[in-house]
């Protein structure tokens, strides 16, 4: 009887073990990249070590990170069921892409842009699309001799030997050695350092996408008297999620299905459904 | 319909013909038209919308014999000045009106200048800086197709300024409403009919004297419709300009309307000082008063061109005299638009913070006589790119200043038209003279 009764508690623990190791088999997942990440239990990401508001700040009220990009990558970890961890001790953009490529982390985001260079570093996942734009003193527009409505202004202005600023290893530096051939280029270190650099004269023309342009003049108009933005309906800025090869040969096609429910956002997008930051400020 | 019901419909339209009559007198466009104007903008701004375009209508309509007037007026009054000086050596009259036109010019754009210093038009508070860069938002960008655009012909914009100005075909010129052809047209015809005898030439200035006395009755019946119009533009003005950039802009509002104001007083004095006696008397007010109504409520110098020359025909002037005076002061040398591009060169260069030296100065003075001649054949918003010339030669970016002068142009296109009408009241009386011998 007593046998009888062990082997029933035997056959009991047997099938709870057989149990756990089933329900264990359910929460592994195939793709060993993003198990390895579920075995962590968060999605390590690389993002600037700037602040780009509505793309990516501090909130002043909690101190948490909050942005759109934040949204995107946060909503991605969440389809995976992990929390998300931030890594900011990148120096540049162009660093924290060539990192991103070395597998310092799963992937970076941060209103990257997407170019030739950076595309032999890390694997680009498009999710936004800006305009490139520049901010530009009125006199230096008006110096080039030609109306910005005759249709050569485009190529004296880009073959003009104009000064033009931006942030140093970021894609428009790249973007201005292609596309500014005869322009003097300087690099600042980041973007307030640009616009003080346009606003004491220091260059003619500040060089960035059109969300952090039109930005300046939103939040102070009266700069909308001395300075123009100019926008290049037909350049455009493609703003992407980077991987490292062993992180885009797994993570490509859950990225891109995400991705692809999500629209991919025009600079015009952005500024209408975040207007709060295109506000005047005192 | 019965004898009686066409006396009282007779009645009526002489009621309501002599009612609009008296609203054209000075005292009752500022006690009722002016005031009904910005109650009706104000408070109903619904129904001044279409008051608005009931205005633009109206404009449209007081335009109508604008053309046959001034294809007439030209040819008449450069036949008469070209036969008056081979007819009559002693006679000055060419001289008289070259000189006075130029005179008046340089002292319209000195007047200018002086305002506009005094008045200082874009030295801008912080708050009005903030109003003209919310206004200038998005509206201001330079959008640029680099790779997709076709490369222009360098040469095919001055072709096109060229083709603008030089007449093709008089009649179609006339028909499409190409004043600057027009004009240069009727220049040419002028020259044409006074180098040719007399004998022919004389049954064809007196078709075109007869086309023109039809164009300026018919207009002088439209202008009756002036203070109506100019109930219609005002309302439609405070309801679709922006209050925020007048108030902005209002150091260049206040400098243009004292402008028309001194201008107004310069011709008071004139009138004054260059009727005799006899003339005074033939007056029962100062004519300057009336023309600078006619200017202001229609916002078309053109439109001055009846009053004028009637008055001054009244008092016993010699007609072709006055005619080629007047025409050639309201269409070639129009002192309002001088006047109103010294003050916006002023303005720009105030704006982007231009030292005003001496030279300078000069340079204002001549640029604004240069865009404001420029200007003619050029009516209303149209003249306001005139002045790119000017902004492009001080270095000083033309497209937000336009656009700014643009969104206040409904407003300044009046006092612009009143200035042309006096002044050129100044120069006709100035030039004209009562004994000289009629041409053609």
């Amino acid at each position: 009887m007593k046998f009888f009764y062990l082997l029933r508690n035997f056959i009991f623990i047997f099938f709870l073990f057989f149990l756990f190791q089933l329900n264990q088999k359910v929460y592994a997942a195939e793709n060993i990249y993003i198990d390895k990440i579920i075995q962590r239990g968060y999605l390590n990401v690389g993002l600037p070590p700037y602040t780009t508001p509505p793309f990516y700040y501090l909130d002043p009220k909690d101190k948490k990170l909050k942005g759109y990009d934040i949204d995107i990558i946060e909503g991605f970890a969440k389809e995976i069921g992990v929390r998300v961890v931030f890594d900011r001790d990148s120096t540049s953009f162009n660093n924290l892409v060539k990192r991103s490529g070395a597998g310092d982390f799963d992937m970076a985001i941060g209103k990257l842009g997407t170019t030739f260079k950076r595309m032999s570093d890390a694997h680009p996942h498009e999710y936004m699309n800006f305009r490139h734009a520049l901010l530009s003193n009125r006199k230096f527009v008006n110096s080039l001799g030609v109306a910005p409505d005759n249709p050569n202004y485009g190529n004296e202005l880009l073959n003009s030997s104009m000064k033009i600023g931006f942030i140093d290893r970021s894609a428009y530096d790249t973007y201005a050695n292609s596309l500014f051939s005869n322009a003097e280029k300087i690099g600042y270190k980041n973007w307030a350092e640009c616009k003080n650099a346009l606003l004491k004269g220091k260059v003619d023309a500040i060089y960035r996408d059109a969300t952090e342009i039109k930005k300046i003049v939103y939040q102070k108009p009266n700069l909308s008297i001395e300075y123009v933005p100019i926008l290049f309906d037909d350049i455009i800025d493609q703003k992407s999620i980077f991987l490292s090869t062993e992180a885009n040969t797994y993570l490509s096609d859950i990225l891109d299905y995400y991705l692809k429910r999500k629209e991919i956002k025009t600079d015009s997008e952005i500024m209408k459904d975040y207007s709060s930051f295109y506000e005047p400020i005192n | 319909m019965s004898q009686l019901t066409k006396l009282k419909m007779t009645n009526s339209f002489t009621n309501f013909r002599s009612i609009l009559t008296t609203l054209r007198k000075p005292k009752y466009f500022l006690l009722i038209i002016f005031p009904l104007g910005l109650i009706i903008g104000t408070f109903l701004p619904g129904i001044s919308r279409s008051l608005n375009d009931l205005g633009f209508t109206l404009i449209q309509l007081i335009s109508y014999p604008a053309i046959p007037l001034v294809l007439t007026a030209v040819i008449i009054s450069v036949y008469s000045i070209l036969t008056l000086d081979k007819s009559n050596k002693n006679n000055f009259f060419a001289r008289k009106l070259i000189l006075s036109l130029i005179i008046f010019t340089f002292v319209a754009s000195i007047l200018a200048l002086a305002l506009s210093l005094y008045q200082k038009p874009g030295i801008l508070s912080p708050d009005g800086k903030v109003s003209i860069g919310k206004f200038m938002l998005d509206i201001t960008d330079i959008n640029l197709t680099v790779f997709s655009s076709d490369i222009a012909d360098p040469l095919a914009n001055n072709t096109s300024w060229l083709q603008s100005v030089i007449p093709s075909n008089i009649l179609s010129d006339a028909a499409n409403s190409n004043t600057l052809k027009v004009i240069s047209g009727s220049l040419l015809a002028g020259y044409g009919l006074s180098i040719i005898p007399q004998d022919v030439s004389k049954p064809l200035v007196s078709l075109l004297r007869s086309i023109n006395s039809l164009s300026v009755k018919i207009l002088d019946e439209l202008l009756l419709l002036s203070p109506i119009l100019l109930i219609c533009l005002i309302a439609g003005a405070i309801t679709s300009i922006n209050t925020e950039i007048i108030i902005a802009l209002l150091n260049v509002t206040i400098c243009i309307l004292v402008s028309a104001v001194a201008c107004l007083g310069i011709s008071r004095l004139i009138i004054k000082r260059y009727t005799s006696k006899e003339e005074k008397k033939l007056l029962e007010t100062n004519p300057a008063d009336s023309v600078f109504i006619v200017g202001l409520s229609t916002g078309s110098s053109m439109a001055c061109y009846p009053t004028i020359t009637n008055t001054l025909k009244f008092i016993g002037r010699a007609s072709s005299q006055v005619e080629a005076s007047t025409s050639l002061s309201l269409l070639i040398s129009r002192l309002g638009n001088v006047v109103y591009n010294v003050i916006a060169i002023v303005f720009a260069l105030n704006l982007y913070e231009v030292r005003l030296s001496p030279l300078v100065l000069i340079q204002i003075i001549i640029l604004g006589v240069v865009t404001g001649i420029s200007s003619a054949g050029l009516n209303g918003v149209a003249v306001v790119p005139t002045i790119a010339i000017a902004l492009m030669f001080f270095q000083v970016p033309a497209p937000p200043i336009l656009l700014l002068l643009l969104a206040i142009d409904p407003i300044m296109t009046l006092p612009r038209a009143a200035i042309s009408g006096v002044m050129a009241l100044c120069i006709s009386v100035i030039s004209s003279n009562e004994s000289v011998v009629e041409a053609g």
